[in-house]
């Protein structure tokens, strides 16, 4: 349980962001491969259910942010490639900013709490 | 768009996509394990670990198949699945839900189109809300006026922008090129005005304008029909210039309206339309020749009332300059009552809606209750399978299913059957508007387009969609309002079904029952009043036809209606050939105006009376009795003028008199005491000519050798032959005769007398057949809840038959229920039924709208019907074993 309160759920709706992120500078991954990255990115403190990636990964892909193929990965086993799209990239950018500006409004909020 | 096409990629392969997600989740998973045993792990722990990290993988599958493809659609698909399942499971249930929709919904699409096209469809022309048709009422014909009339009324351009006028379609012979074959050809004479002031253009050629309608004969020009052209000339633009024959005439085309015009007859379909002054009709140009009909184009500034007093004042001035002297007072007065009335123009000139209007609204009415009575109906079936299926919904309510996805699964299920029920009723509805055209006599045209009409089409759908909703939300949002562990536990009898709402529906159905029994009671007691009708005479088999003259045979009418009548004579198996003009039953008319020396009738002015040309034998030949003598060879053109008159004309000119047969009357009627003596041979009886409702006029009866002949006569055969054998007979006779002429309209009288009631007899039929069809639907709401009422209470039924009930007391019990159901639908129907009746009494002929007669056969019916559909159920409670049905308990 001790681990339990270290970790911090995913906000949701922002897994799609670092899943879009991750394919967006680490170029295309499998679905092992990508959960591997987030969970190294986030420095171990996320707690990424792995199976709740594959849902989102679809959803992507309907909308036509990333794409999907077969290929082999390292060890010579026929794996599901991710890749990020054009459209995913300006995604990532508005996204991106939109974040930014949020991040920049909670963090008034928390300075305001500070200064009562 | 990518993602669409993704989306439709996975509901066409689901298992494939399946594959391919575990593949994934696989490798995934042994991706894990194999990290997690680099970092020390044993087989069995990183096994473990691997899926606490991966989180459910059959939740996650779950989760991903969720999104796949259209979620709604596939979650409606599985909906659309489950419900056939169940459908296919009760086949009963289905059929019965199907079919009752569908009689309603086809009922409802065949009488809608009739409705549509007569009564609804605009002309397709520019503006048609502006069009006001002028029709003519009181004084002699319907609706027509004489050409000079017209002129008078196309001469307001103060009222209107524009009046046309037409006299109507009709068929006649065509020939599409000088030499080529005889066929038939829808023709309408028209103005000269016509296609300007509907606003139709050429698809090549030109259109008439007023110069092409100027002279009498003097303009034999034409214009084609779009589908003639494309049908029989096959598009050719070379068309133009060239002549066709229409009726005999030679007449030059000049061009070819735009396609989807077809006249302004909504009934009809022009083929060919030619100028007014081309007209066979003798007389054009005379002021008592009632034979247009004009259309006109209200100015959009002109009131109504305003325009309505105007034509009463150009009428009332009209008359009064044709009749304002030398006619005898009761013609002058009858002439005067004469108005112009406007009506709406915009669904076109209909002779049918004219006669079929009021009756098709009550239709209309009729069809919307059997509707209305099949909803109710799978209303209850489907209360009845809620309550049988209770058990499994309380089962999937605990099992976690929402009630709002039940009721989502329901209504499919009720969509289905709409579905299919329309489907079927539109099967029923061609083959419903194909029954009621044969009731439509021949000069009626045909008021149904082959296509199927999207205003229809769109009714239709309209309708089912609503009766749907109407039967199927009540019992999905019943049946789905269980109490999941009562539900279990009581083996779904509990408030299975709501017997209370499901009584309620069948005493509704039984309303309904009764509205449409006592109107059918209504109709087929009419009709009956109407065939009882004593017609002055007995041989409605005799077989009438008229000879189609052609302008060359013209001049030799009575040597040609002589030569081939004495044929007939000839032939073996026709007993007796006479003639007659005005036809039998053919709504024609001719008078006479008479004096009667020593009457006082006509001792100031000469009297108007019904006149008839007619053969000698003609009295027999129809089969009527006569006082004195009919015609014979001998009352030729030479010899003494000689009459016979029926009962009528004694009454009225001769009362008292008990000899007529010694007066005398005289059809020269300038002289008080009369001119040329023509005697009274004979009296017949009245002899209802035009119409079973026609009352009894004087009628003078004349040699048909003593008239001068203008129009052809009726030819009367009759003959123990079929009338198909008598048709041929009639033909190579006519052939060998005078070739080239034809002969029409060949029908017996009954089949005349049938065509002239063809409303009576279509509302008696359909009257009998939605009765019949609400009645059975009534009988099987009824026998629905009995046997259910009879299941629920089989534990009671034990107690009694154990306490010593008989078989009878329980029967009676049953039965007794039924009945009490039947009574409460009297009560609530009979107020209604009576409503209807008022408000159909104007069509009935010689019965009160409370009819006892149909009342009373409602009532004995509805009784019956209740008693046969409880009597399977109570036979079925009265051999219950008392020990049994306790046991059960």
């Amino acid at each position: 349980m001790s681990t339990r309160e270290t970790k911090t759920d995913i906000l949701q709706g922002t897994l799609d962001l670092m899943v879009l992120r991750t394919l967006a500078t680490m170029g295309a991954q499998h679905g092992f491969g990508l959960a591997q990255r987030i969970q190294q990115i986030s420095g171990g403190v996320l707690d990424l259910n792995q199976g709740t990636l594959y849902p989102a990964l679809l959803r992507l892909e309907h909308r036509g942010w990333i794409r999907s193929r077969w290929g082999v990965s390292g060890n010579n086993r026929r794996a599901k490639f991710y890749e990020i799209t054009a459209a995913g990239r300006r995604q990532v950018e508005k996204e991106s900013e939109d974040w930014a500006r949020t991040v920049a409004i909670m963090d008034r909020f928390e300075r305001l709490t500070e200064t009562e | 768009m990518a993602g669409i096409w993704m989306r439709m990629k996975e509901l066409i392969r689901p298992a494939r996509l399946d594959g391919e997600l575990d593949e994934e989740v696989g490798l995934h998973l042994q991706m894990m394990e194999e990290e997690f045993r680099r970092r020390g792990m044993s087989e069995a722990e990183a096994r473990a670990a691997a899926r606490r990290e991966f989180g459910g993988v059959a939740h996650a599958k779950e989760a991903y198949r969720d999104q796949r493809g259209f979620p709604w659609l596939e979650s409606f698909a599985k909906d659309v699945r489950y419900a056939l399942r169940g459908l296919r499971r009760s086949p009963g249930f289905t059929a019965a839900a199907v079919v009752s929709l569908a009689l309603g919904i086809g009922a409802n699409t065949a009488i809608f189109s009739l409705f549509h096209t007569l009564m609804l469809r605009m002309l397709p022309v520019e503006h048609p809300e502006q069009l006001v048709a002028i029709h003519r009422t009181g004084g002699w014909g319907t609706g027509t006026v004489s050409l000079p009339l017209y002129r008078q009324i196309a001469g307001r351009a103060d009222l209107f922008n524009g009046v046309l006028a037409t006299n109507g379609v009709s068929k006649v012979r065509f020939v599409a090129a000088p030499g080529g074959l005889e066929e038939f050809a829808q023709r309408e004479y028209v103005s000269g005005n016509y296609f300007q002031v509907l606003g139709i253009q050429p698809v090549i050629g030109r259109l008439f304008t007023g110069e092409d309608n100027r002279v009498p004969g003097g303009h034999p020009l034409a214009v084609i029909g779009y589908d003639l052209w494309r049908n029989r000339f096959g598009e050719d633009p070379a068309l133009v210039g060239r002549n066709v024959i229409v009726d005999e005439q030679s007449l030059t085309v000049i061009g070819v309206a735009a396609p989807g015009f077809h006249g302004v007859a909504p009934e009809r379909h022009t083929d060919v339309w030619v100028p007014l002054m081309m007209s066979h009709v003798g007389q054009i140009m005379s002021p008592n020749s009632w034979w247009l009909m004009p259309l006109a184009r209200l100015r959009r500034e002109v009131p109504l009332q305003r325009a309505r007093a105007a034509l009463d004042v150009l009428m009332q001035q009209h008359l009064r300059t044709i009749y304002g002297r030398s006619y005898d007072s009761a013609m002058r007065k009858k002439a005067l009552e004469q108005r112009l009335e406007i009506r709406e123009g915009s669904v076109g000139l209909s002779m049918l809606r004219e006669h079929f209007g009021k009756p098709l609204g009550v239709l209309l009415a009729l069809v919307a209750l059997v509707l209305l009575a099949a909803c109710i109906n799978v209303a209850n079936l489907l209360l009845a399978r809620g309550a049988a299926r209770q058990k499994e919904i309380a089962m999937r309510l605990s099992l976690g299913a929402t009630r709002a996805r039940l009721v989502r699964q329901a209504l499919t299920e009720t969509l289905l059957i709409a579905a299919a029920g329309t489907a079927v009723g539109i099967g029923l509805a061609a083959w419903g508007i194909r029954a009621v055209s044969g009731f439509l006599p021949e000069e009626a045209g045909n008021p149904f387009s082959s296509a199927p009409d999207l205003p229809v089409l769109g009714f239709t759908i309209a309708i089912s969609l609503a009766s749907a909703l109407l039967f199927g939300l009540g019992p999905a949002l019943r049946s789905t309002a269980v109490n999941p562990v009562a539900g279990l536990r009581s083996g779904g009898l509990d408030r299975a079904g709501s017997p209370v709402l499901r009584r309620v529906l069948v005493v509704a159905q039984v309303a309904f029952s009764v509205v449409l029994v006592a109107l059918a009671g209504l109709f087929g007691h009419s009709l009956l009043a109407m065939r009882s009708v004593d017609l002055g005479f007995r041989n409605q088999s005799v077989i009438a036809f008229n000879l189609d003259f052609t302008n060359a045979w013209k001049g030799n009418l009575r040597e040609t209606h002589d030569q081939l009548m004495k044929a007939l004579a000839g032939v073996p198996g026709i007993d007796s050939v006479s003639c007659s003009f005005p036809w039998l039953f053919w709504q024609s008319v001719a008078d006479a105006s008479v004096r009667v020396p020593g009457s006082e009738r006509t001792a100031a002015a000469p009297a108007d009376v019904d006149i008839a040309y007619v053969a000698p034998r003609y009295f027999e030949t129809i089969g009527t009795t006569l006082k004195g003598r009919e015609f014979d060879r001998n009352d030729t053109a030479s010899a003494p003028k000689v009459a016979v008159v029926n009962e009528a004309f004694v009454r009225e000119f001769l009362p008292g008199e008990a000899h007529p047969q010694t007066r005398w009357l005289s059809l020269d009627d300038s002289k008080r005491e009369g001119g040329e003596r023509t005697s009274i041979v004979g009296v017949v009886r009245d002899i209802r000519q035009n119409g079973i409702q026609e009352e009894p006029a004087p009628r003078v009866y004349v040699p048909i050798a003593q008239s001068d002949m203008k129009w052809p006569p009726d030819i009367l055969l009759r003959s123990s032959l079929p009338p198909q054998v008598v048709f041929q007979i009639v033909g190579n006779n006519l052939k060998r005769i005078v070739p080239g002429i034809w002969f029409n309209n060949f029908a017996t009288i009954r089949e005349r007398i049938d065509d002239s009631i063809f409303e009576q007899r279509l509302m008696a039929t359909l009257g009998e057949f939605f009765g019949a069809l609400a009645l059975l639907l009534a009988a099987v709401g009824l026998y629905g809840v009995m046997s259910y009422g009879m299941a629920k209470r089989a534990g009671e039924i034990g107690i009694r038959m154990a306490l010593g009930a008989r078989r009878a007391d329980v029967v009676g019990m049953v039965l007794g229920d039924a009945l009490l159901l039947v009574a409460a639908g009297l009560i609530l129907g009979f107020p209604l039924a009576w409503a209807a009746a008022r408000a159909v009494h104007s069509q009935l002929f010689g019965i009160a709208a409370v009819d006892p007669l149909a009342f009373g056969a409602t009532g004995a019916v509805l009784v019956a019907v209740a008693l046969g559909a409880a009597f399977l159920p109570a036979r079925r409670a009265a051999s219950i074993d008392p020990m049994r049905a306790l046991r059960h308990e």
